[in-house]
């Protein structure tokens, strides 16, 4: 158990990749705190499944766009258990379409969802980790930010974002001793990258040099080796977890 | 109203915390950056340990201003603070001993003001005003 004793909290943990890392971080023997905005049953049939397997969990619902939640949310982890020194900010959300017919309101939304919640969050817990001289922030980016596609200006933009931040602020907290990573998965089975999935079909395992989608699992693992003692040397990093795509190789 | 040398033992505890350093490292004249090393974050971790150790208020900027010069122009000449941008300073900052400073006044030497002593000297003048 690499994370035993630890106190994490997962934005967008319901589902997706977020659920894979409840479920590792779990397994791992963390407290996993772990938020969702809609998905209510999803997120009461995750922390049944956590709590089946002797792991301990719990569901909060929230806005990570929400500045003051997440203060708040912080804030009643630490009363029920410990401060949060593990933090991951997976919360995301594409709302896709070509840039000439992109609407402020979608720019606005991905950005604010993306980029915000992930300041949001580092700032509820970024002094105190820094106080403690512990902690752990991973940021979920996107191997979409280097290697984009049509019709993602605000999501690489997001994502892009997310990993000059990533380094920013690892500068910040590195003599404090708190890491801060992020993970650039590529192509994930999740709800999320569905229609893409069902729209190129099987195009693109064949662009992924190890033929096969990423399972929301292949990141929890990635998480989990940031989150635990073996990565305490490694910030401001952007790991790259996508089977080879971002390489860039033709099919052989 | 606790004596200069209480002030002193009790801003010296606050820094071994914040600075995770031993207390024999510490002297009057110790720069917190220099000789102690210590990083901008930090900065923010002694304001807020000092605020609860004292139990006073420390406006943000007050005890370490954090661009002292960047109001004028005319505070800097080639590198060195002018005659007005000492008056700024020892305005700004009645707490800190400058005359050293004003000898050579290098603009990358100010840091050099954030002494050991320089807080303590804050302390007093803010439990005195209280």
């Amino acid at each position: 158990m690499r994370l035993k004793d630890q106190v994490a909290l997962v934005t967008g943990g319901s589902r997706g990749i977020g659920r894979g890392i409840v479920l590792a971080f779990a397994r791992e023997g963390a407290r996993v705190a772990f938020l969702y905005k809609g998905s209510q049953s999803a997120a009461e049939s995750l922390v049944q499944e956590v709590t089946a397997a002797g792991g301990i969990a719990r569901a909060m619902q929230c806005d990570v766009t929400k500045n003051e939640e997440a203060q708040k949310v912080v804030d009643a982890v630490e009363k029920e258990w410990a401060p949060v020194n593990i933090l991951v900010n997976n919360a995301g959300i594409i709302k896709d379409g070509l840039f000439v017919r992109m609407e402020p309101a979608e720019w606005q939304a991905v950005l604010d969802t993306n980029l915000g919640g992930t300041f949001n969050f580092c700032r509820a817990v970024a002094f105190a980790m820094a106080r403690a001289r512990k902690g752990r922030i991973i940021n979920i980016s996107s191997i979409a930010a280097d290697h984009v596609n049509p019709g993602q200006t605000n999501y690489a933009a997001s994502k892009g974002a997310i990993n000059a931040f990533t380094r920013a602020l690892a500068v910040e907290l590195a003599g404090r001793g708190v890491t801060v990573n992020a993970i650039a998965p590529g192509f994930i089975a999740t709800d999320m990258s569905e229609a893409i999935r069902n729209k190129a079909g099987d195009l693109i395992t064949k662009m992924i040099p190890m033929k096969r989608l990423g399972q929301p699992d292949d990141i929890a693992k990635a998480a989990v080796f940031l989150a635990s003692p073996e990565a305490s040397y490694i910030t401001g990093q952007v790991l790259k977890v996508d089977g080879g795509l971002s390489l860039g190789a033709a099919a052989v | 109203m606790p004596s200069q040398d209480e002030i002193y033992q009790k801003v010296s505890a606050t820094l071994v915390e914040a600075l995770n350093v031993d207390e024999e490292e510490i002297q009057p004249t110790s720069t917190l950056q220099g000789d102690l090393g210590a990083e901008s974050i930090d900065f923010l971790d002694i304001v807020f340990r000092l605020e609860r150790e004292f139990g006073i208020k420390i406006p943000r900027g007050e005890l370490f201003p954090e661009s002292i010069f960047q109001g004028d122009p005319e505070f800097v000449k080639d590198g060195k603070v002018t005659e007005k941008g000492l008056s700024e300073l020892r305005e700004k900052m009645p707490f800190a001993d400058i005359r050293k400073f004003e000898q050579n006044p290098e603009v990358t030497a100010i840091s050099d003001l954030f002494t050991v002593d320089m807080i303590t000297k804050y302390i007093q003048g803010k439990l005195q005003a209280n």
